[in-house]
């Protein structure tokens, strides 16, 4: 145990002080605070708009066509501050007004023939290459109003006009689902990057070991199944203090630089609880130590850096079908096939406390996926130990998958 | 007492690695472990150390099974190897305590054989940047710095200069009078000859000769004589029925058959009263004895 806890804090030292380490970290951190930063950075590029983020327009009505009910459109709350001009204003006149920013665009309205005309006036249409949907709308609507208004009618034949709707969604099936997808799924795609990542360095740290020859020595030191888990748990620590630091990161940063409900369209905060992050982190813990065991095997069977990569390439095919389960069943969090996700250890991590943030995860639902996470690692860290046992001394080329399983039936060891 | 392997065997698949191979350490010193390259040292070794298992036969250590628990051993591995990116010190004391010693005792441990072995100033630098023969020294503290009872050196002084030889030597000799067993296994015949009081040869995974080295040598007759006179004596060697190899101002170097012979001529040059700087039959040499054995 002491053994274990000595590999494991060496492990860590040796990953945190490396300068490779902390420059790639401080990297990240600062892509976190800056991509924070983004509507600041823009505004300073771009003016700040935030006091009239709305189109300056200015609307020429010169027949009072629509009889002054078009300041209307400045309680509409469509993007619009508008100006309205009951006098004629010339076409130099108003580029003028554009050219001076006074406005950003004109809207001629006049009649002829019965027929009413709309100009609108921009800077360049390669910008606007249309009169835009919600002012063309709101224009309408304010005529129609204009004209009921004109016919004499009661206020409950107008509201009848315009009808009273009431939309109300409502799903076939029991389980109810909360929370934003695509959050879901990026968070899901981060949660696979980190347990991917993470556990392929516990590969290149093995392969490092074999080829800088200190293996030998480390196995006469200790234990070999002590270098392999503490290994692990090392590397995992760090992994989990990576991850606590970008969410840290992203939190302050996001309280600091976004304004107050920047996210909710996009992250539904309802649902991200304490008992979410507890089974996040229990699926990271989970989630790594078994793709990090498979990679210990795969790292312990070859003896040169470059071959890594192609050993390592099974165990990559297995993590991307698990995470692709996982990520696509998502669209349909009530499938059967998500519930199989959910449990089949090689995607359960990525897929288990997303179901937990949907609210569709029940307790022995979580209890089985667990357990059986539980099983597999045990399983695989037998046949990992093993099999490093006898190929860490392999120097020569990389180990077929026949070798590896000879070398697992071989009970002389 | 002390270190017994009995008809230890390993096979690599169809491949014999090491034959029934055994050997005894009844007493602190150095024994010597001889073989060409793949002749099945590294894994005897391996098997000592309990990095691989045997497929037959017994090891053990005053009467115990060698095991990690059982022997405290050190271990330089032929494969030098050594963290390149963590700083000396630093691994150092890893190495010390995964081999059970408190991290204050490691670093006076540390210290002294840094001191040493002349590598004090590098403490805090990066491994990388250390020569190899530095990097040897070491890994030799590695092997040392827990007080082994038991220290297997597999090529020690591969890749050392000769003032780094005279040092490690020098360590080597401390061990021993400190009463450890040590096991060494190496190309360099001088080195066994220096300091191995018992030798095994291994050819092919199979012992071909093993013994003490004094008697092994003992047991292998005179086949030269180096002869210094002050006169020439040329004529007396041919009458002896001697050839001569090499004469370069009455200093003759002879090819002899048997020993008789040379006594006979001794005799012969005594009674003429010549006056002999230097009489010699020379012994073959462990280089000698170790061709003739594995070199067919």
């Amino acid at each position: 145990m002491k053994d274990l806890f000595t590999v494991a804090s060496f492990t860590i030292k040796d990953m945190i002080k490396r300068k490779s380490f902390i420059i790639s970290n401080l990297i990240i951190l600062a892509i976190i605070v800056l991509l924070f930063n983004v509507p600041n950075i823009l505004n300073a590029i771009m003016g700040d708009n935030t006091s009239s983020q709305n189109t300056k327009i200015l609307i020429v009505d010169e027949d009072n066509i629509f009889e002054g009910t078009l300041e209307q459109i400045n309680q509409m709350d469509i993007g619009y501050e508008a100006t309205i001009a009951t006098e004629t204003i010339t076409f130099d006149e108003i580029k003028q007004k554009i050219d001076n920013n006074e406005i950003d665009d004109a809207l001629v309205i006049t009649k002829k023939d019965g027929q009413i005309n709309m100009q609108y006036i921009v800077e360049n249409l390669a910008m606007v290459s249309q009169m835009p949907q919600s002012l063309t709308n709101a224009i309408s609507t304010i005529y129609s109003n204009l004209s009921i208004s004109k016919l004499g009618l009661t206020p409950e034949q107008i509201q009848t006009l315009s009808g009273n709707f009431n939309f109300e969604m409502i799903q076939t099936e029991e389980e109810e689902v909360q929370g934003n997808q695509f959050a879901m799924m990026m968070m899901s795609l981060v949660l696979f990057y980190a347990i991917y990542f993470c556990a392929y360095q516990v590969s290149s740290s093995i392969t490092t070991e074999k080829t800088s020859k200190i293996i030998e020595t480390l196995v006469t030191s200790t234990k070999p199944k002590t270098i392999v888990l503490g290994k692990t748990i090392g590397i995992g620590v760090v992994g989990l203090i990576q991850i606590a630091a970008i969410i840290i990161t992203a939190l302050i940063s996001s309280a600091l630089f976004l304004e107050e409900g920047a996210l909710d369209g996009i992250v539904d905060f309802s649902t991200i609880t304490p008992f979410l992050g507890f089974i996040t982190a229990i699926y990271f813990i989970l989630g790594y130590a078994t793709y990090a065991l498979l990679y210990a095997l795969t790292g312990s069977t070859v003896s040169k850096p470059e071959d890594v990569q192609s050993a390592n390439g099974p165990i990559a095919i297995i993590a991307v079908i698990g995470f692709y389960l996982a990520y696509f069943t998502m669209m349909n969090p009530t499938s059967e096939l998500n519930k199989l996700a959910a449990i089949l250890p090689i995607s359960s991590p990525f897929c288990m406390p997303f179901r937990v943030m949907m609210g569709i995860a029940t307790n022995s639902e979580i209890a089985i996926s667990i357990a059986v996470m539980l099983v597999t690692i045990l399983v695989v860290a037998q046949i990992s130990i093993k099999i490093y046992s006898q190929a860490i001394l392999n120097y020569g080329s990389k180990m077929s998958l026949k070798d590896i399983f000879k070398m697992y039936k071989n009970k002389n060891v | 007492m002390g270190l017994k392997i009995e008809n230890v065997s390993k096979r690599y698949g169809e491949k014999v690695a090491v034959d029934n191979i055994s050997l005894e350490m009844n007493e602190p010193g150095v024994f010597g472990l001889l073989g060409t390259n793949g002749a099945g040292k590294t894994t005897t070794i391996r098997m000592l150390l309990g990095i691989l298992k045997k497929d037959s036969g017994e090891i053990t250590w005053n009467g115990k099974e060698v095991k990690r628990k059982n022997v405290n051993f050190g271990y330089l591995p032929e494969e030098r190897g050594i963290y390149p990116k963590v700083k000396i010190f630093d691994q150092l004391v890893y190495f010390a305590e995964l081999k059970g010693m408190k991290k204050q005792q490691a670093k006076e441990e540390i210290n002294y054989w840094m001191g040493r072995l002349k590598v004090e100033e590098y403490k805090e630098m990066l491994a990388e940047k250390l020569s190899k023969g530095n990097q040897q020294k070491v890994q030799f503290i590695t092997a040392i710095l827990n007080n082994p009872e038991l220290i297997v050196l597999d090529e020690p002084f591969s890749g050392l200069d000769p003032v780094n030889t005279e040092l490690l030597k020098d360590v080597i000799l401390e061990l021993v009078k400190k009463g450890k067993y040590i096991i060494m296994s190496s190309h360099q015949m001088s080195s066994i000859e220096e300091f191995c009081s018992d030798v095994v040869i291994i050819n092919r995974g199979k012992t071909v000769l093993k013994g003490n080295l004094k008697e092994i040598k003992d047991s292998y007759p005179a086949k030269r004589l180096e002869i210094d006179a002050k006169q020439d004596i040329t004529a007396d060697i041919e009458n002896a029925g001697m050839k001569i190899e090499k004469n370069i101002d009455n200093n003759y170097e002879i090819t002899i058959e048997n020993e008789d012979k040379a006594h006979a001529l001794l005799k012969t040059l005594v009674e003429k009263g010549v006056v002999l700087d230097k009489f010699e039959l020379k012994k073959p040499s462990l280089n000698d004895i170790f061709i003739e054995k594995v070199g067919a």
